[in-house]
């Protein structure tokens, strides 16, 4: 294929949606309308048989995309998901259409596009940031307080995620020499595989992916977001956030490459413990809503177990890596099949649920203290009203020292401004006296 | 005198001469100040590109003009100094339309563009300065110049923000003198020498060097807000959004963070400065401030003053990778002293809007305004996930290097404080963003002007616009020639030479 046209073809994939993020570009289409727009160029980039990559080395630190194998059948994978969800993209009965929506909307799409075609960390990572904060939008937009507790919890994750990942960039390229060291996943997983300490960077790569796929014991944000988020949105909680968490487990891990027994069977064991941790909860939970989320968690368990033992051993995962492939790949569409399916069954049923309770009362026992820290959060870090924040501070006796620790800092920040200039003059009359002495000490 | 040492003076008059006919210009007369301000900043930016250039292929542009006996003043282009005259010379022209937009209508603007010309003409030889005398006198010029501005409202909060910073920035200043003159006295050159020209001198002076180095740094630390010098950056917050956006972008806190390069890059030398042992102590405070300036910021309800928390805490940034002895984390520390530019001249800007379209100068008062204001907020998000250092903004360009740097240089402590740092940082930014966007917007502002179908006016507009795309444009093409990764990678390969 010509160079040029595959070039436009790649960049247009992601860049078709970014432009269709301006309010002015995609209100001049009807909603779902601008949505199969900005997938025109992925269907056209999927019409294409052969592989296609483009190097793009004046981008970010030097970055590349590319289409084939496994990605392509990701890619189709995504088209599916995201043009089910635009058709559903209509408004709430009674409310005008939110343009907002879909600014967030198209990011997210450009995002999750991009991810897939990227065929280097840095590029993986820049996109799946925007995917990520772009979704938070999509999880609070119906602006009721479930869905921000959703939100407030996603978003707290997501920033724990992006930091523990960037610490396993650090490390990547640290490991991989230089500053143009090679960070295409060939090149990192080599690296790694060489390297004598992996351990940091495997703990980072687990834990930021774990916690973007909502792998249990870090799934806190997934059911909250199904059980508040709009039809259209949760059809793509499992094609996007979950999938590409375990798509970056995969890209990013050196699996085939390393044999780590121990770590495999750790891993093994938690992929286990979360299969049956989540049939327990979904069967405890009253809200068919939730449903979809506990079933993610199970193929999420599912797929841990299948990484430990790609861990454990490297041949087993070279046999079944297009497997492992093809799970990601029908991950989204099982998930968007199952929520539409309880959403069609609470329709027909809607007596079926125990009653509908407010915030998170309804979950498990065990599965409750992240809402308390959601609200915590919403207390210290969401709310822009300092007096509010601060009555809240009175009321938890133990939180009192925070306040006197602000004060303290206003008080020593008036006392330095106040007396800066005699500081600066004792400090002097300090250095001097320092100076002479020192030199009388060696004289 | 020839091209080559006329064009430094040439660079320095683009915004003197201008400056200095707009303080005669009555008030009345806006088209001719707007056309003097603009070309003058048109000119600048002319000329620095032809300096840029030629710099990139060697040539060298310098002036030497006698002042004292063995002391000369001497303007030099090198590659450092053209980082921050390229800075100062774009961010000077978008502020200047800003300011014209800003200050319409409102009295004694002849004497604030005179002192704005006069400000970045001091900014501007702080750049090119070639000794540490030279250096010293635009430093000193800039800090009277910035007054004016800073108390330009004449309010009492003003003038007593103004106090602060005179008295701060003459102590700082004070420092500074003695240790240059302690210097001179020592070595009898002040000559910034790449790698630094102190590391030949007997091994007797090594504990002077050690007070003169503290003596600098607490001189400069003041501009570049080091703590606890820093008290007098968000008083000053007072200033109209033009100035703040100067002296948080261009001017002040940047004259301190490049006077530290200077010292420890072409004074002392880096591997000399670790000889000494005073790297890592630098290195500390960098670390130290750029985490209270974080957690202070988290506690502010009025914008700017969470902003100029902000820019206590991000300027450090520039000093901890000075500090850190490596060249990745030099390229780290150099390119965020353009990257940070942008970024917060962008926040200032729109807070700017804000404050100028609905009233708004609180975080509390921000609820729905990305409703009403949705280019002003899309940049300011921009801006603010830049400063969280997500990818692909400019300020995940400037933590990576600062990160990797620090783990090349064995100082694996570094990247806690970076991501210590970036948590702080998304704790103080989001609510704000979460509150605009998300949040339903109050029935009235607290003082609103309509300005037709636009959202505010045009020249409040455009600039932050403008530099919202620079702050995408310096992350996403940072590999491309002649962005400021490369220019810094370029100053590195210098300054890293055998």
């Amino acid at each position: 294929m010509n160079t040029t046209l595959s070039a436009i073809l790649l960049l247009s994939v992601p860049g078709c949606s970014l432009l269709l993020a301006f309010p002015a570009l995609h209100s001049r289409l009807p909603c779902p309308w601008s949505c199969y727009v900005a997938l025109l160029p992925a269907l056209v980039l999927l019409a294409v048989p052969t592989v296609v990559s483009l190097d793009l080395p004046w981008l970010l630190l030097g970055s590349g995309l590319g289409i084939g194998g496994a990605s392509r059948w990701l890619l189709a994978m995504s088209v599916v998901v995201w043009a089910s969800a635009a058709t559903l993209l209509h408004a709430p009965a009674g409310q005008p259409e939110d343009s907002r929506f879909t600014t967030f909307f198209m990011l997210s799409l450009a995002g999750n596009l991009g991810v897939i075609l990227a065929t280097d960390l840095v590029g993986f990572f820049a996109f799946s940031t925007l995917m990520g904060y772009s979704f938070y939008g999509l999880l609070v937009n119906a602006g009721n307080r479930a869905a921000r507790r959703a939100g407030r919890v996603y978003l707290g994750l997501l920033i724990l995620a992006d930091l523990a990942l960037f610490e396993a960039l650090l490390i990547a390229a640290a490991t991989a020499g230089d500053l143009n060291g090679d960070l295409s996943f060939g090149g990192v997983r080599q690296a790694m595989a060489q390297s004598a300490t992996p351990g940091l960077y495997l703990s980072m790569v687990l834990v930021g992916f774990a916690l973007k796929a909502g792998a249990w014991p870090l799934h806190f944000w997934l059911p909250p977001a199904f059980r508040s988020a709009r039809l259209a949105v949760a059809l793509l909680l499992g094609g996007v956030p979950v999938a590409i968490g375990l798509l970056g487990a995969v890209r990013w891990l050196p699996l085939g490459e390393i044999a780590l027994p121990d770590l495999g069977l750790i891993i093994q064991g938690l992929g286990v413990v979360a299969m049956l941790y989540a049939i327990m909860a979904g069967l405890m939970r009253a809200q068919r809503k939730t449903l979809p989320a506990y079933a993610a968690i199970v193929a999420t368990g599912l797929f841990v177990t299948a990484l430990g033992v790609g861990l454990a051993d490297p041949a087993v995962w070279n046999q079944y890596e297009n497997q492992a492939h093809f799970f990601i790949v029908f991950l989204g569409p099982g998930l968007a099949v199952l929520t539409v399916g309880t959403g069609w069954w609470k329709e027909r049923n809607p007596y079926s649920d125990a009653p509908a309770k407010q915030d998170d009362d309804s979950a498990p026992w065990f599965e409750r203290w992240p809402g308390a820290v959601a609200r915590w959060a919403g207390q210290m870090g969401f709310d822009t009203l300092p007096r509010l924040r601060a009555a809240w501070l009175a009321e938890v006796g133990c939180l009192r020292p925070i306040r006197a620790w602000q004060r303290s800092l206003d008080r020593s920040e008036r006392f330095l401004r106040r007396w800066s200039l005699a500081i600066t003059l004792f400090l002097l009359f300090g250095m001097v006296v320092a100076f002479v002495g020192a030199l009388s000490w060696s004289g | 005198m020839n091209w080559d040492a006329a064009l430094p003076l040439f660079v320095l008059a683009s915004s003197l001469l201008p400056g200095l006919v707009i303080f005669f210009l009555p008030e009345e007369r806006v088209a001719t100040r707007t056309s003097l301000n603009l070309a003058g900043a048109v000119l600048k930016l002319m000329l620095v590109g032809v300096m840029i250039w030629g710099v990139f292929y060697g040539h060298h542009y310098m002036i030497r003009l006698p002042m004292l006996p063995g002391l000369d003043l001497v303007l030099r282009a090198d590659p450092l100094s053209m980082l921050f005259v390229v800075l100062s010379s774009v961010l000077w022209l978008v502020t200047t339309v800003y300011a014209i937009g800003y200050l319409e209508g409102s009295p004694n603007r002849s004497r604030f563009f005179g002192f704005f010309s006069l400000c970045v003409t001091a900014t501007v030889g702080v750049a090119l300065a070639g000794n540490l005398i030279t250096f010293l006198l635009f430093y000193e010029l800039l800090t009277l110049v910035t007054y004016p501005l800073i108390v330009h409202r004449g309010t009492e909060v003003a003038r007593r923000a103004g106090r602060t910073y005179l008295i701060y920035t003459i102590a700082g200043g004070a420092l500074l003198l003695i240790g240059t003159a302690w210097l001179y006295i020592l070595t009898g050159t002040l000559d910034f020498t790449a790698r630094g020209f102190l590391s030949a001198l007997d091994e007797s002076h090594h504990p002077a060097l050690i007070i003169i180095f503290v003596l600098l740094i607490a001189g400069l630390g003041v501009k570049a807000a080091l703590i606890p010098l820093h008290g007098w950056l968000p008083q000053a917050m007072v200033a109209p959004a033009p100035v703040s956006a100067l002296l948080h972008a261009v001017a002040v806190v940047k004259a301190g963070a490049f006077g530290i390069v200077r010292v420890v890059y072409d004074v002392y030398g880096i591997q000399f400065a670790a000889s000494l042992g005073v790297a890592l102590p630098l290195a500390i405070v960098a670390a130290v401030t750029i985490i209270y300036g974080s957690v202070r910021a988290l506690f502010q309800d009025d914008l700017k003053r969470r902003l100029a928390f902000s820019t206590v805490s991000q300027i450090s940034y520039i000093v901890l990778g000075i500090a850190i002895v490596g060249p990745i984390a030099t390229v780290g520390g150099l390119v965020h002293l353009v990257h940070q530019g942008v970024m917060k001249i962008t926040l200032f800007f729109c807070a700017g809007n804000l404050a100028e379209t609905l009233g708004i100068h609180k975080v509390s008062e921000m609820n729905g305004v990305g409703r009403r204001m949705p280019w002003t907020m899309v940049a300011f998000t921009i801006g603010a996930f830049g400063m969280i250092g997500a990818p692909p903004l400019a300020g995940f360009i400037s933590k990576w290097h600062l990160g990797l740097g620090a783990l090349d240089a064995g100082q694996g402590w570094v990247i806690f404080i970076l991501a210590g740092s970036s948590l702080l940082n998304a704790g103080y930014f989001l609510p704000i963003l979460y509150a605009a966007w998300f949040r339903a917007p109050p029935d009235t502002w607290p003082a609103e002007r309509f300005f037709g179908r636009r959202e505010t006016a045009w020249a409040l507009l455009a600039p932050p616009v403008l530099t919202a795309l620079l702050t995408v444009a310096t992350g996403l093409l940072a590999s491309a020639p002649f962005s400021p990764l490369q220019w810094a990678r370029f100053i590195t390969t210098l300054e890293y030479a055998p």
